[in-house]
């Protein structure tokens, strides 16, 4: 070898290494460390900004390859994350929480919290630190699609939500027997969110999904309100009507300044399990259609399965099981979401100075 | 997309009672107090001043506390909410709705003939 290899000449190679979604190369982005070079061998770690990306091994592999094109032929790369969070300063009621997401439809029966447990299962698959909010206070489902049974542990006056595969999850669920109803004007539902976020140990996670009611009303505000959310997620069904409603929903959040972080179109098709025929029964690409025309990002279609609703029935997310197509359509959804998340915050906003 | 303007800088006491805004596209905002105080948005300013809204006299009753903002909170991403002297708070003063009562006279003649957003409350 006549030349001699330094961390500089590597580095410049890498610099040839693109994040497709962040649109700058991995080398400014400070992905890369641990860098080791000596002469006949390169070893260092890409820090990804979420253990979902969906472009991880494509970028190990680019990296890879641009190393070797030095000459080195030992090139050891190591894949790590660290989430970010797009704000500057903490959020008083959950300072340890970088990424807050709502999912929302405006319309009900979508499958708002389907998709929001089985994208709390996939990022938490992926390696992430995931909470779950079920903020639908009049008809919580949370439990029942987590299989989670338990009512949370008191600690220190605060409630330590149970685990669900490792998620933390909070669900009105828990504080009422099963065939009561809660039966509550606005007021309430205000203090219940505050609750919900303030007094749950949430302790640190890299996201905390919120599974919202339909509408646009007391509880989508108060959460509004309460803390800068993340961003959103909408989920909607491909036909008309559902596209009308979540367009209420994407109205709301963009009055109250809260980022569209991607939609979803739930049962966007069915395939007959005996003859493999399909069947578009709510349409089909509605919601696509809805994204590009309005500029948002289209994050997956999952189509309507019967064993998506046996396993949520019975508290068995079909997101825990990635070699199944749906458990593979979350991650996929999931690794979609993450990166918006990241892009977003990429685009570091600034603090609002009050003097 | 656009980007929405947002504020940067917010200044509850900029000088000769008023509240200084510094937005994100560069402009500043300075609003009188009295101004400010007189479009809460809340749902009892609004009604009351649609209604039966009172001019304040030009000789306040002595003894009476300055009108002034105590201090302000933000509201999410998108609003803040301004805690008033005279003990008024409710008002969400969200950012397109302070950017529309900008006095300058670059906004008001932008806005004369807009019609007012709707409110988020």
């Amino acid at each position: 070898m006549e030349n001699k290899l330094s961390p500089e000449i590597v580095l410049n190679a890498l610099k040839a290494v693109k994040d497709p979604d962040l649109h700058r190369d991995i080398v400014s982005l400070g992905f890369i460390k641990d860098l080791v070079v000596t002469d006949s061998r390169v070893a260092f770690t890409i820090q990804l900004t979420t253990p979902a990306c969906p472009v991880r091994d494509q970028l190990a592999a680019q990296a890879r390859q641009a190393v070797q094109a030095l000459g080195i032929r030992d090139v050891d790369v190591r894949l790590t994350s660290a989430v970010m969070g797009g704000r500057p300063g903490k959020i008083e009621l959950i300072p340890n929480v970088k990424n807050t997401v709502a999912v929302a439809s405006g319309k009900g029966g979508v499958g708002k919290s389907t998709v929001a447990a089985n994208l709390a299962v996939a990022l938490k698959r992926a390696g992430a630190s995931v909470g779950l909010m079920d903020t639908d206070v009049y008809g919580p489902s949370a439990p029942i699609l987590m299989g989670g049974s338990s009512a949370p542990a008191v600690v220190e006056g605060k409630s330590g939500p149970p685990g669900e595969y490792g998620i933390k999850l909070i669900s009105m669920a828990y504080f009422l027997p099963k065939d009561e109803a809660v039966i509550w004007r606005g007021p309430m539902l205000h203090k219940t969110i505050q609750q919900f976020l303030g007094d749950v140990r949430w302790g640190e996670l890299d996201y905390l999904i919120m599974d919202l009611p339909p509408g646009t009303g007391d509880i989508q505000l108060s959460l509004s309100q309460t803390i800068p959310l993340t961003g959103a997620v909408i989920v909607s069904t491909p036909q008309d009507l559902a596209l009308t409603v979540a367009a209420k929903a994407i109205a709301m959040f963009q009055k109250l300044n809260v980022p569209i972080l991607g939609i979803v179109e739930n049962m966007s098709y069915y395939v007959c399990p005996k003859c493999g025929h399909r069947e578009d029964i709510f349409g089909h690409g509605g919601a696509r259609e809805a994204a590009n025309k309005l500029g948002f990002p289209f994050l997956g279609e999952i189509p309507l399965d019967i064993n998506v609703r046996v396993q949520s029935d019975s508290g068995k997310p079909v997101a825990l099981d990635e070699a199944t197509p749906y458990g593979k359509t979350f991650q996929e959804i999931a690794g979609a979401l993450a990166a918006q998340i990241s892009i977003a915050n990429f685009q570091k906003e600034q603090e609002i100075s009050i003097e | 997309m656009t980007v929405p303007i947002v504020p940067k800088k917010i200044k509850l006491a900029a000088g000769n009672d008023t509240l200084s805004i510094e937005w994100s596209d560069g402009h500043i905002s300075a609003y009188p107090y009295r101004h400010l105080r007189d479009k809460c948005p809340c749902a009892t300013c609004s009604e009351s001043s649609s209604s039966r809204h009172v001019e304040p006299g030009p000789f306040p009753i002595l003894g009476e506390k300055p009108l002034r903002p105590e201090r302000a909170e933000l509201v999410g991403r998108y609003a803040l909410q301004i805690y008033w002297s005279d003990g008024h708070s409710s008002g969400i003063y969200s950012f397109p709705y302070l950017r529309e009562l900008c006095p300058c006279a670059e906004c008001a003649w932008r806005h004369s003939g807009e019609e007012a957003s709707p409110r988020v409350c």
